[in-house]
């Protein structure tokens, strides 16, 4: 190691306690606090597991607003992604539209919920609005991306031929960048029910909801079932989607011959 | 190998009032420093089988690209049937319907069917509706399977593209091209990676296609043999130069190059090329 390095070591050290001194952030508190994890803990212990079927029912709720979220924002997201591509379209189209579309992504999805509860009210309602905004922003940019990388020479070949821009779109865009897409779509309902589950914590609907609720009366007991029942439910949405990712889509992006099989 | 005679008669003539394609002083380059041609001249008569042959390099493909209005010269002129060739030029953009152009790279959409990638070639006869939901006329799928029998890809219309060998794929671009209906086409070392015998039954795929359309073939190849063996004229590619342009009726070659080449020569250093 060269006394360059320590140097530089050091400095991040020494900015690490200083911010730590400014944001209150002292290690002795978290010592402290220990014994109160405890009784958190042995109060979760005390599951109840007659509200099983209500979480189920949250969860269930939470996953069809992912759901819709996903959906509605993808259908909006894909023809504002052919606009944003710079293979597609002149600097004057695309520069205004994926500036808009960067400022949907400077929200996080809360930000978004918070103003929908604002704008529609509590509830569900608020939530899928906001997982339709965060869904237009993420999936419009996988896309456009996924536009902008495919091979040049087929869109060359049917360019030199003089069809018009949507016939190009149809038989060349599509078709070959359909096999990320999938691959997007299922990574975005994935991480949507995972936003979905927070989104509770503004007033925007799903599990969370219940979840906050119950914290602030203190019935950790309550609360730990709905929160094993997230845990349990993106756990599976996790493994579902990489299976799907690994039998359908790894194989499609390499050119092979696919069969769908059974998951 | 054919007799070379250096003379400059003239059962070809040099001057026809039927030119479809033009090329006056023609310069272009891919940056700003080095010139991929150099001062081209060319004259192709409506119906000829024309070939250019030149080493890696030398500015074949540009050529191509050039004459389908991909690329524009930076200095000089450009006429197809008295048309400037640029994508933005409206009157061209009609013309490039039926101008076949097969790149290189063939330029496929691997992920659809060989079905629909010819149907790519009708796609400016087909009105939105019809395209966008993939719903076809009738005349324009017998013509498609017309096609696909001629060039010989009969039972693999449903095929994906990428699931095709590479003389598969020749031949779906070929048929691309001819579902054009084209009046020019434009192809660009398409045999070259193929074996013998596969390379000359595209190559008489092409020449009974472009006889019976009365098309104006432009193919680029490697092999001086094949442009020997298939075309009217062949255009000699040099460093962006053209230093040799010859005419081939049967079995007799005609220098058309005024100056002191050494024609024989030439031709044994191309013939030699594979
Ligand atoms: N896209 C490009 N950008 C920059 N230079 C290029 C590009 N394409 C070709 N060139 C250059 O232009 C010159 C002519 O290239 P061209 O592709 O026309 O050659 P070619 O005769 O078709 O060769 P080959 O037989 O290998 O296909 C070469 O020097 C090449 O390096
Ligand atoms: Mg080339």
């Amino acid at each position: 190691m060269t006394p360059k390095n320590n140097i530089v070591i050091g400095i991040i050290i020494a900015l690490v306690v200083i911010a730590s001194y400014n944001v209150d952030a002292n290690p002795l508190e978290f010592v402290e606090g220990l014994p109160n994890l405890a009784i958190v803990v042995e109060e979760m212990l005390l599951v109840e597991p007659k509200y099983i079927p209500t979480a189920l029912w949250a969860m269930f709720e939470t996953i069809q607003m992912a759901f819709i979220g996903t959906v509605v924002g993808t259908v909006i997201a894909l023809p504002l992604s052919m606009f944003a591509a710079r293979n597609l379209n002149s600097k004057f189209v695309y520069a205004p539209v994926r500036a808009l579309l960067a400022a949907i992504r400077t929200f996080p999805s809360i930000l978004w919920a918070i103003l929908f509860v604002i704008m529609v009210g509590l509830g569900t309602f608020a939530g899928v609005l906001a997982v339709v905004m965060y869904t237009i922003g993420f999936i419009a940019k996988l896309q456009y991306e996924a536009i902008e990388t495919i091979d040049s020479d087929p869109m060359d070949a049917v360019s030199s031929i003089g069809v018009s821009k949507w016939q190009l779109i149809r038989y060349v865009v599509i078709p070959e960048s359909a096999s990320h897409l999938l691959g997007q779509i299922l990574y975005m309902f994935d991480y949507n029910v995972r936003q979905t589950s927070i989104l509770g914590l503004v007033g925007a609907g799903g599990i969370g909801f219940y979840i906050i609720n119950y914290i602030k009366f203190f019935e950790y007991g309550k609360a730990a079932i709905f929160m094993l029942v997230v845990l349990v439910t993106v756990l599976f949405i996790d493994w579902v989607s990489v299976k799907i990712r690994d039998k359908y889509i790894v194989k499609s992006q390499h050119g092979m011959e696919v069969t769908v099989k059974k998951i | 190998m054919k007799q070379i005679q250096m003379t400059k008669n003239l059962s070809f003539s040099l001057i026809s009032t039927n030119k479809i394609i033009q090329m006056n002083d023609v310069w272009t380059s891919y940056d700003s420093k080095n010139f991929a041609l150099e001062g081209i001249n060319l004259s192709i008569d409506r119906g000829t089988n024309y070939a250019i042959v030149g080493q890696s390099g030398s500015g074949k493909s540009t050529l191509l690209k050039l004459m389908n209005g991909m690329m524009i010269p930076s200095k000089g002129t450009i006429k197809i049937d008295y048309v400037t060739p640029d994508m933005n030029n409206k009157k061209f953009k009609k013309m490039m319907h039926t101008i076949g152009y097969i790149p290189q790279s063939l330029g496929l959409v691997k992920n659809i069917s060989v079905l629909e990638n010819i149907m790519i070639g009708a796609l400016p006869r087909l009105t939105t509706i019809q395209s966008l939901f993939k719903r076809f006329p009738e005349h324009e799928i017998q013509e498609a399977k017309r096609i696909v029998s001629l060039v010989g890809l009969s039972g693999k219309e449903d095929r994906k593209a990428y699931m095709l060998s590479g003389g598969e794929k020749r031949r779906v671009a070929i048929a691309r091209a001819l579902m054009q209906k084209p009046t020019i086409l434009l192809a660009d070392e398409i045999v070259s990676e193929l074996d013998h015998v596969t390379a000359r039954e595209i190559m008489n795929l092409i020449a009974d296609a472009q006889k019976r359309m009365n098309l104006t073939a432009i193919m680029v190849h490697h092999d001086m043999q094949l442009a020997l063996e298939y075309a009217n004229r062949v255009a000699v590619i040099k460093e962006g130069h053209k230093i040799l342009e010859i005419g081939v009726e049967g079995d007799t070659i005609v220098d058309f190059q005024t100056g002191d080449l050494n024609t024989e020569e030439i031709m044994e250093m191309y013939s030699d090329d594979s």
